[in-house]
């Protein structure tokens, strides 16, 4: 059996906060609290929670752009969480990023094909030529025209924007792509043309992509799973479908209520949880139906083949 | 409909049906390299108890709209003309200082998309809210502030006299939004623009910040100018639809005919690519291209190089308004 | 907050140590000494008996030390210029004419920058404000020993309104404080219109107009505020730091203020008189910091008030 494109076991990360007022202690908050995940290789795990949720953190984390403050990376089966940054170099190549600012994250003052090329320059594969060459050849690939290769930055849409920061992520042909709300920002009309960018070129290389968003409708029609986070917890992970059909937690259930409906006839009031409420409704489960021993703390519980969700058993 | 405790001393008139009509708006802004053409001819009209949703993506000039028609935007360097540009009666084309301020506040009243940055952050909400009553009617500071704790429990606050002492930035993004509309309410506007009043939320707030202005709306009966980007924010709160592409009006409607039946190429088009809609992962139909650069619109119709069904004419000529329903319109040649 | 103000003061401590290594060792990597040179050389064996009196002639890091620990004491050695007296006493009487001529022309020209800058943002590209960055710029970028020639030869020479130096009456003050005046009022001009335009150009100040907020109280209730939190935290060290800066206006019009005591304390290579008047700056200008980061803290509520989400 071979490993898993990327697995996060009981990944945890705290952040210190300065006190605030005159006489104010820094405070500790667990952005990150124990969370497993796996992402299968040839899939799409989408991310989702709102903000503060840590669904950004665990990403920052996992590519190790953030220190973890407990639990474990793992990259095609191979530990990296403390690896320095000599030894961590080469796995860098296997672990790319796209974020949903893609204007401050290209240099203005290089040119499409030099930004597209860069990581083949930092890892110092091939000559100038076949980088320029590549840089050519994926910037088409994304979609866009080969006389790009000598514009800036500030000359494209949003939308072509993140199409050169899919093509510099995808140079190094990474097996793992972590996509941070890609789509947010994005024109509804732009929005389409990208998330069809990025199930293709999945499909074409194999790649593992971790989708983070909190715009569930892009969710559900990219992401073959769904991992759904509460206040730093993974709280129910279950295939797309089941998520959007049989959600079993009360917050991922308060999530897709809370999604508008896209038909003006089935409007409805809604009644609202507060956080305090959900917090609160961890679900119950009975031990015995699961053949389970039982557990006073909350923890991801198998319900289904796939499906699991966070519970107390009783 | 007013708090109890509440009353207001100076009773709005009801009667006039139109509370906003705008007729061939354009808005511009010359910059040193050429003009800005941020909206281009777009009329539309708000009746009494009506929410009319403005649906658009960036620099289809929907938000620009909303800041010609309280006249919000520094002049120079924008421009405005219009054939007719009023609220609820009240000539904004011509309006003076002092009767801009009336109507700011007072006739219209507007939510903005960004609650964090939308209070001086050097005073308290209360202090903010009582300002906006203060400035159109002749209250004591003690008065204000009742009708502010009023209006805050209104907009579903549950601790109004904390809210009030807080300062912004001590308060999350929902609730700033909350006060945001109990400051819009607090003189009684006959119309509320809100200007993608929950974009920088997060879904579940967004949901409750919708629910809360639809169900004042109806209960206020006043007139609402919704303003976004999301086609499902436009399906959850509004009756009519105005579908802006490029600084024009492509579409109008009632929602429900936006929804079964769009018209116009665009509006069909931007339906299609709604992630979501079904179940399972799959493509989705997309739109080819990118927003027209207001600063160098096409021409002919602002969508034909996107359109699938654009010909050599598209590309000259703006098609004509066309009526497609008993309140429909749409601007296509293809329904010529 | 309170530790927030402990650990200012024990970075100030830091920073005053290094800059006085600094300064210590920069002034002895400067060749001759003050008992050098002159058109009457002293006789080797005198000079060395002078070197050794004020212990010149141990090495750099035991005469700092020796310096450090009477600073610390607060004894900041002998002027060598005039042995009888000690550091307190010479600079005491210096103090007074900087300190008028620093504190009137901070306390004249800012107020007429401010000014220049609030019409300047109001009336943003308009005549007013190119008039406004005009003077703001002259002010800046004029070296101040030429506005202060111009000065004096206009209301000096030509008019003859005022004397063209001399410190003893108050009409002696008039042209030495105008000269003065102009890096406040150009550096706050500059540093209000931008901060104005900063504020006006925040989301808060459109909500403010959609309100129905009369202007005149969007801008004296709401955007001066705001940009008056910056301006403060530049306030104190600016200051201080236009205090260095009368250095030459001392000079032009023969102000017997601690600037002239700063010239000829180098020209005369009196090591203790310009370690002390480096330190005193050092020292000023961080409390001037500390104060200004304090004043921010009080003006602003973020800090005031600490976040309590919900």
């Amino acid at each position: 059996m071979t490993a898993p494109a990327l697995e996060l076991r009981g990944l945890t990360k705290d952040f210190l906060l300065p006190g605030s007022g005159w006489w104010g202690k820094p405070r500790t908050v667990h952005a990150v609290r124990a969370v497993d995940l796996v992402l299968p290789r040839n899939a799409i795990v989408g991310l989702v929670g709102e903000s503060g949720s840590g669904k950004t953190t665990t990403g920052m984390v996992a590519l190790r752009l953030s220190e973890p403050t407990g639990g474990q990376i793992l990259l095609d089966g191979t530990d990296i969480t403390t690896l320095d940054s000599v030894a961590l170099k080469p796995f860098r190549r296997k672990l790319q990023v796209v974020f949903q600012d893609s204007y401050s994250a290209l240099d203005p003052m290089l040119t499409l094909a030099q930004i597209v090329a860069e990581p083949l320059h930092i890892h110092g594969i091939g000559t100038a030529k076949e980088q320029a060459e590549q840089a050519r050849h994926w910037l088409e690939r994304v979609g866009l025209h080969a006389s790009y290769a000598n514009r800036y930055p500030h000359e494209l849409s949003g939308g072509q924007r993140q199409r050169v920061a899919i093509a510099r992520a995808l140079i190094l042909k990474p097996t793992v792509l972590i996509a941070d709300e890609p789509t947010s920002a994005l024109d509804v009309s732009v929005k389409a043309q990208i998330i069809n960018l990025l199930q293709d070129l999945q499909a074409e290389m194999g790649l593992s992509i971790l989708f983070i968003s909190h715009d569930l409708s892009v969710v559900r029609s990219l992401t073959d799973t769904v991992a759904v986070m509460f206040n730093g917890r993974i709280v129910e992970q279950a295939p797309t479908e089941a998520i959007f059909t049989d959600a079993r937690h009360p917050y991922t259930r308060s999530l897709l209520d809370a999604v508008p409906v896209m038909n003006p006839r089935d409007r409805r009031h809604r009644t609202f949880q507060t956080r305090a409420e959900l917090e609160a409704a961890t679900p119950r489960l009975s031990a015995a139906a699961l053949g389970l021993a039982p557990d006073a703390t909350a923890r991801l519980v198998r319900v289904g083949a796939d499906h699991l969700v966070e519970a107390i058993l009783t | 409909m007013i708090p109890a405790g509440l009353s207001f001393p100076f009773p709005q008139k009801r009667g006039d049906m139109r509370l906003v009509e705008i007729t061939d708006l354009t808005v511009s802004f010359p910059q040193a390299d050429g003009i800005v053409q941020a909206v281009r001819g777009a009329s539309f009209h708000v009746d009494e108890g009506e929410s009319v949703g403005i649906v658009g993506e960036s620099g289809s000039g929907k938000s620009v709209t909303c800041m010609a028609a309280l006249r919000l935007l520094r002049q120079p360097p924008a421009r405005i003309t219009a054939t007719t540009m009023t609220l609820d009666g009240i000539n904004m084309l011509a309006a003076d200082r002092k009767t801009l301020a009336g109507v700011r506040g007072r006739v219209a009243a507007m939510v903005f998309q960004d609650p964090m940055t939308a209070f001086d952050p050097a005073y308290t909400i209360g202090a903010q809210i009582v300002e906006t009553i203060r400035a159109h009617r002749e209250v004591s500071k003690a008065e204000a502030r009742r009708e502010a704790e009023g209006l805050l429990a209104k907009v579903e606050i549950r601790t109004p006299g904390a809210v009030l002492d807080s300062y912004p930035h001590q308060l999350s993004g929902g609730m700033l939004q909350r006060a945001m509309i109990a400051m819009a309410l607090s003189c009684q506007p006959r119309i509320l623009i809100a200007d993608e009043p929950t974009t920088a939320l997060d879904v579940t707030v967004q949901a409750q910040i919708l629910q809360l202005i639809k169900g004042l709306q109806d209960e206020l009966g006043m007139g609402l100018v919704m303003v976004t980007h999301d086609l499902g924010v436009i399906a959850e709160t509004v009756d009519r639809v105005v579908v802006m592409y490029g600084g024009r009006v492509m579409e109008e409607a009632p929602v429900a005919a936006i929804f079964d039946d769009a018209k116009h190429p665009y509006t069909r088009a931007l339906m299609a690519s709604m992630p979501g809609q079904v179940g399972g992962r799959r493509r989705l139909t997309e739109i080819p291209g990118s927003s027209p650069n207001p600063a160098d619109p096409p021409g002919g119709c602002p969508f034909h190089p996107r359109c699938g069904e654009a010909d050599a004419r598209c590309a000259v000529e703006m098609p004509p308004v066309v009526v497609t329903g008993e309140a429909s319109r749409a601007a296509c040649w293809r329904l010529t | 907050m309170i530790g927030f103000i402990i650990r200012r003061l024990l970075s100030i401590s830091v920073t005053f140590i290094i800059v006085s290594i600094l300064i210590f060792t920069m002034m002895h990597a400067i060749p001759g000494g003050p008992f050098d040179g002159g058109e009457m050389p002293l006789p080797p064996e005198v000079r060395a008996k002078m070197m050794a009196q004020f212990g010149l002639d141990q090495p750099v890091w035991v005469q700092y030390l020796k310096y450090m620990s009477g600073v610390i004491r607060l004894d900041f050695g002998v002027p060598f210029q005039s042995p009888g007296e000690t550091m307190f006493s010479l600079l005491a009487d210096a103090w007074v004419p900087s300190l008028v001529l620093g504190g009137l022309g901070v306390l004249i020209g800012a107020p007429l920058g401010i000014l220049l800058g609030i019409a300047a943002a109001l009336h943003r590209n308009s005549w007013i404000d190119y008039l406004a960055s005009g003077v703001a710029t002259l002010g800046l970028t004029v070296p101040v020993f030429v506005t202060s020639m111009l000065l004096i030869l206009i209301f000096a020479v030509w008019l003859n309104w005022f004397p063209a130096s001399g410190w003893g009456d108050p009409i002696n003050w008039v042209l030495p404080i105008a000269a003065y005046a102009t890096i406040p009022m150009a550096t706050y001009a500059r540093y209000t219109r931008s901060a104005m335009l900063d504020t006006l150009n925040k989301p808060f100040v459109t909500v403010l107009r959609a309100k129905g907020l009369p202007e005149n109280k969007i801008i004296y209730g709401h955007v001066l505020r705001n940009s008056a939190i910056p301006m403060v935290t530049v306030f104190l060290p600016m200051f201080i730091g236009t205090a260095t800066g009368s250095i030459f206006v001392e000079a032009m019009f023969r102000v017997p203020g601690l600037g002239s005591y700063f010239v000829s304390s180098i020209r005369t290579r009196d090591y203790p008189l310009e370690m002390a008047l480096m330190l005193m700056l050092t020292v000023m200008f961080c409390v001037a910091y500390l104060l200004s980061d304090i004043a921010y803290a009080l003006l602003n509520p973020r800090i005031r008030y600490g976040d309590r989400k919900g």
